[in-house]
């Protein structure tokens, strides 16, 4: 039995996510250091121009001693390193903001990168919604985090070391008392921290939760309003609506309870200053300059207390959201790519068609039961066989284990007598040419879209196929032919004309083996007899299993089988399946009668 | 701000109607917020002179605990305004959210036909995002601080007014840089909304179409054209935070300036004896309250032009006005009978006419089916029935009244819709199959789950008919959508039932199993059938076959295979199955 894909890994432990960030943050360690640096001059200069006014005040405005210096060179000094520190701090700040970008673009780059390798099952699991917004806004706490938060960390703690330095040389009494409520400080936004966590989590998921509610209501639109059930989805849409709200409010409910403590506490310091050091001004201990000094640097401690409180608040949002990312990095695997690849798979495949074998395949989704339960089917190179059966058979299932989607749970697939998992998934996939049940066209020109699977076809192949699929027809009626930009932004197909193109594409694709699943449900008639005359010459030499649930489709095929509950249980040629009034015949017999 | 931004944030005071009482009590909680910091600082003004030049520990120490008092209130001041704030910060969004939601799905097809469904997406929840933000952090920060600086520049008056007018010189260069940076800055996020957008879009058309992406080998293309988008969006992002990291230090810097300007005037001023060294140093830290503001402003200025931008394009949206929409003296549709004629109904999407003309009669109960080419009008004759457009001449009606003079919703309640590719909510099967009838009991469910054979497609899954279904349906094959989705119609028990191509994916038999459930069920309902299957259409009352917006040829199945026209070529087209088969097979239907 083969273990099924982990598609839905458990969120990384802190650990592991801080590791993962700090990877991506050292390799910006040019533009990191730039901003340390600027933080560490910033600070310097921060303490140099309070001390300059302390001197300003003393030795000028109001001299401790008799003489009196001039004021002009010290105002003058405060200006010109004012301006240092403007250089300095725009500095810091765009290199550190280039950062947070340039990693937010490269955490995009890799989850994007990765989603392109993700099997199926993953997108079987996660809802669309929730692996775009991955990928989008749940990035931006990464970004400021480590554009923002910290850089400015380590500068607030530069600062909160400057300061207590600065102070202690000056009065160390003082300080003493000054500084003692801050350490609360520190252990006031830790706590915060703490609390304000999970919540920002959750609000998190809720709006992940929103954008799917959303998502949906916009891609089915046509049967709210078909059914005028307006009101049931805005009642959903409300609901999830507002579970956002209590979170955002439960999360400022946290916020107001411990940010304006945080802003009152240095205000004790304060106090404690005006009083003790207001003493020591009447008892001549200390000088007005030095008063001003502990006042103004006590307010510049401030704001990095604060910014601490808000870093760490960021940090753990950041960690949420990039738990998740580098769990599914790390341990999402795509389709297995073989171990010991096949060596002499040229030669294997170098006949003019492959064979495809399918050898006691089962096969179950990660949940619910077995869709596959023993299927063994032969083709033979260049054949064409129909896969029959009613809906929910496992036609699909069978088809998608070709190209790997999946890999079957237990017996083997072969192409050319080669298990595929013996055969690197590019080399596989450029074998095979799927046409998938529901169209899948993308927002590029025509053209486009049709070489999608070959962009160097020769344009004669390329009208060839068009040709035989039907989408000739109506290309040449489109506002600019083969060059029409199709999809949201330029001109939207009907279901007929979108599962022409898919085929025309699978047919340009130049594949060997061709899987069709009801390549011609949405066609109508007269193009699905057009499809019927000129498929056959256009897939000569290919094998080709085609799903079936028309008798008009079934005709292209030489052979048609019919699967049921997972198993065959009829095979043959149509017309003699017909006659014997099996499975095949009680699937298609009335529309024989029909015409 | 320009005008239309402005506009656009208007919208918003509409949500906070019935709110005054809380809105007024929340600004004085503001303004008491703003003003205690600098009352504290004229209180150390009086320390500094009162107590400590004049040497009186008695004032200091009294100073002192009302410097505590205040801050003290500051505290529960900010308190309360973070909480009050968050509260209507959410409601207004809650409400946004709310009427942005409802109108959008009040919208017609058409415009959802025309517009990105990402780009509408957006619209709902990065786009609301961006004015959460600003409403539950953004708005406490704007306010506190806007009263802030206003309190700070009347506290410098209120200590010494020269010192207040030496710092007032310096404010219009602030404000001036403040309005370059805004102007300059708006343009530059818009950009920035620009390439998320784009990106977003990007992302998500690759996540849906990622099966052809991979069966095609085309990952490395596509990662290709995502650096792209990504590398512009990096780069509209490295433009906006250049000029947000200039504006930010460029405040600080004439912050010092200030500074040093009321320091030189202040000296003079002692030296005359008109100003109190205490007057000058608290002077020196209200300054601090000017400028400190707008720097913290300065932070909200990219939060509030995403917030702009954002409101302007939900603006656009709720702009919008419903193509179709309830007259004014619209009435409900009670019970219908289901007499439906189409009455020389044109249309056209574009300029071009897709239906010239066409007139349509199904009598209560009657079925009537459409076949024909694809892109013929069969499908867009469906949406005129089902009013997802109006006719541009002519008119649709049902029992003889015009659809238009109809409320919309009282009677699409009575239609029963299934396509070709239906689209199933997230949520159980029963969910889905309850979609149009959320009452109906579990057992009415079961019932015509059974008689579809959507009992067949539960079976597969452990939980059955609980099975949660993804958006979409995916894990679904299409023609276990279909069944869901027909026995979703079949449940809603309509009056009118349109088949778009609904059993297209679907086995004869299975088929056969629906039509005698629809049969029974739904006895005495009008339907209308759309089929490219002859089989399928084979049951109608009447057959129209529908060529390039016009009727053709009308008749009962036999009639038409009977006479010479475009329904014997479609059947024949068929029948080229059928000449390859043995005789006896192709014979008289029973």
């Amino acid at each position: 039995m083969v273990q099924a894909p982990i598609v839905d890994p458990p969120d990384y432990p802190l650990w592991p996510t801080a590791k993962g960030l700090l990877r991506l943050w050292r390799a910006q360690w040019r533009l990191v250091a730039l901003g340390l640096l600027c933080a560490l001059c910033y600070s310097g200069l921060s303490l140099t121009i309070p001390i300059l006014i302390r001197h300003a005040i003393d030795n000028s405005i109001a001299p401790v001693s008799g003489t009196r210096e001039a004021l002009w060179p010290y105002l003058l000094a405060v200006i010109v390193l004012a301006f240092l520190r403007f250089s300095l701090n725009f500095t810091r700040r765009y290199a550190t903001a280039r950062v947070g970008i340039r990693i937010e673009a490269r955490m995009r780059e890799l989850l994007y990168g990765a989603y392109l390798w993700f099997p199926r099952a993953f997108y079987d699991r996660h809802a669309t919604g929730q692996v775009v917004s991955r990928a989008t806004n749940d990035l931006y706490p990464i970004r400021y985090f480590i554009g923002w938060g910290m850089v400015q960390g380590a500068q607030s703690l530069m600062m909160i070391c400057g300061v207590t330095v600065v102070l202690y040389t000056v009065n160390a009494k003082l300080a003493s008392i000054a500084l003692l409520a801050m350490p609360l400080v520190g252990v006031l936004a830790w706590v915060f921290a703490r609390k304000v966590m999970p919540i920002s989590r959750e609000v998190q998921q809720l709006k992940a939760d929103v954008t799917e509610a959303s998502d949906e209501a916009v891609v089915g639109i046509e049967m709210v309003q078909a059914f005028g059930r307006e009101d049931d989805v805005r009642a959903r849409f409300q609901q999830k609506a507002e579970a956002v709200r209590d979170g955002v409010l439960r999360q400022a409910r946290v916020e107001s309870a411990f940010l304006p403590g945080l802003l009152f506490l240095p205000t004790l310091s304060i106090g404690a200053v005006l009083y003790f050091g207001g003493k020591d001004v009447i008892g001549g201990q200390l000088t007005y300059g030095e008063f001003f000094l502990f006042y103004s640097l006590l307010l510049q401690l401030v704001w990095p207390l604060e910014a601490l409180g808000w870093i760490i608040n960021l940090a753990q949002r950041a960690t949420a959201s990039a738990s998740r990312s580098f769990a599914w990095l790390d341990n999402i695997r795509g389709i297995p790519e073989p171990e010991n690849p096949c060596d002499n798979l040229s030669q294997a495949w170098s006949g003019a068609g492959l064979e495809v074998r399918f050898e006691g395949v089962r096969f179950a989704y990660g949940v619910g039961s077995e869709v596959l339960s023993g299927v063994d089917l032969t083709v033979p190179a260049g054949q064409v066989v129909a896969v029959c059966g009613p809906t929910g058979a496992g036609k699909t299932s069978l088809l998608n284990l070709l190209p790997r989607f999946y890999d079957p749970t237990a017996g083997r697939v072969l192409l050319g007598d080669v298990d595929i998992r013996d055969v690197r998934v590019e080399e596989l996939r450029r074998a095979v040419a799927i046409v998938t049940q529901r169209p899948i066209l993308f927002s590029i020109p025509l053209r486009d879209n049709l070489t999608a699977a070959r962009p160097d076809a020769p344009w004669d192949e390329v009208v060839a196929a068009c040709e035989a699929s039907g989408v000739a027809q109506f290309a040449v009626e489109l506002p600019d032919g083969y060059d029409t930009l199709i999809g949201e932004r330029g001109v939207n197909l009907s279901g007929g004309q979108r599962q022409r193109v898919a085929l025309a594409r699978a047919l340009i694709a130049g594949a060997r083996v061709v899987v069709l699943d009801d390549p011609m449900s949405a066609v109508d008639t007269e193009t699905e007899r057009h499809l019927v005359d000129n498929l056959r010459p256009a897939l000569a030499g290919r094998t080709v299993l085609i799903a079936a649930q028309r008798l008009s489709t079934v005709e292209v095929a030489d052979r048609a089988v019919v699967l049921d509950d997972g198993v065959i249980v009829e095979d043959g040629e149509p017309m003699e399946l017909l006659r014997a009034d099996g499975p095949f015949a009680r699937l298609f017999g009335e529309e024989v009668l029909a015409a | 701000m320009p005008r239309k931004q402005r506009v656009g944030l208007s919208r918003l005071a509409r949500y906070l109607r019935g709110k005054k009482a809380r809105v007024a009590v929340l600004s004085a909680v503001a303004v008491g917020g703003a003003a205690a910091p600098i009352v504290g600082l004229v209180i150390v003004q009086h320390a500094i002179d009162h107590g400590m030049r004049a040497k009186n520990e008695s004032v200091l120490a009294r100073d002192v605990v009302l410097y505590l008092l205040v801050n003290a209130a500051a505290w529960i001041l900010q308190t309360t305004l973070i909480r009050g704030l968050a509260q209507v910060g959410q409601g207004i969004v809650l409400g946004l959210r709310r009427d942005l939601f409802e109108h959008l799905t009040s919208l017609s097809l058409r415009y959802f036909s025309q517009q990105r469904a990402g780009w509408i997406i957006a619209r709902l929840t990065s786009d609301i995002d961006a004015l959460s933000d600003v409403l539950s952090q953004g708005l406490a920060t704007l306010v506190a601080n806007t009263l802030m600086l206003v309190a700070a520049v009347a506290g410098l008056f209120v200590l010494d007014w020269r010192l207040g007018v030496v710092a007032l010189v310096i404010l219009p260069p602030t404000f001036v840089l403040t309005r370059w940076f805004q102007v300059r800055s708006h343009a530059a996020f818009l950009k920035v909304r620009e390439t998320i957008a784009a990106m977003t879009a990007q992302i998500a058309e690759s996540v849906s179409g990622m099966a052809i992406i991979q069966a095609f080998n085309r990952e490395r293309a596509f990662k290709a054209e995502f650096d792209k988008d990504n590398f512009a969006n990096l780069e509209s992002n490295r433009r906006a935070q250049l000029l947000n990291s200039w504006f930010f230090p460029g405040i600080e810097f004439l912050g010092q300036v200030a500074i040093a300007c009321v320091l030189y005037v202040g000296a003079r001023l002692i030296d005359d004896g008109s100003l109190t060294i205490g007057t000058l140093v608290s002077s020196v830290f209200v300054l601090n309250f000017v400028f400190q503001p707008l720097q913290e402003l300065s932070d909200l200025y990219g939060q509030l032009q995403s917030a702009g931008a954002a409101m302007e394009k939900i603006t656009t949206v709720l702009d919008t006005e419903p193509e179709i929409q309830d007259r004014k003296d619209a009435r409900r549709a009670e019970r219908i009978e289901g007499d439906l004629r189409i009455d020389r109904v044109t249309f056209a999407y574009g300029r071009d006419p897709v239906l010239h003309a066409i007139e349509i009669h199904v009598a209560p109960g009657g079925c009537l089916a459409l076949v024909g080419e694809s892109g013929g009008g069969k499908s867009t004759t469906a949406k005129l029935i089902g009013r997802f457009y109006d006719p541009d001449d002519g008119a649709v009606l049902v029992d003889g009244v015009d659809l238009r003079e109809l409320e919309l919703r009282s009677y699409r309640r009575q239609l029963g819709v299934v396509l070709q590719d239906p689209f199933l909510f997230s949520g159980s099967i029963a969910d889905n199959v309850r979609f149009a009838r959320p009452q109906a009991t579990d057992a009415e469910v079961e019932d015509v789950a059974r008689a579809v054979g959507v009992d067949r497609v539960a079976r597969r899954f452990a939980e059955g008919l609980a099975h949660e279904v993804r958006e979409g349906g995916a894990g679904l094959s299409a023609g276990e959508r279909q069944l869901i989705s027909i026995a979703r119609a079949l449940l809603a028990d309509p009056r009118i039932l349109i088949l778009d191509e609904a059993t297209s994916n679907i086995d004869r038999p299975t088929e056969v199993l629906i039509e005698r459930a629809l049969d029974r069920l739904l006895r005495g309902r009008t339907s209308i059938i759309i089929a490219h299957r002859l089989a399928t259409v084979r049951r109608a009352d009447e057959i129209l076959v529908v060529e390039h917006g016009r009727i053709t040829q009308r008749g009962r199945f036999e009639q038409l295979l009977r006479a010479d026209g475009p329904f014997r070529r479609l059947a024949k087209d068929l029948r080229g199955a059928g000449e390859r088969l043995p005789a006896e097979l192709a014979a008289e239907p029973n």
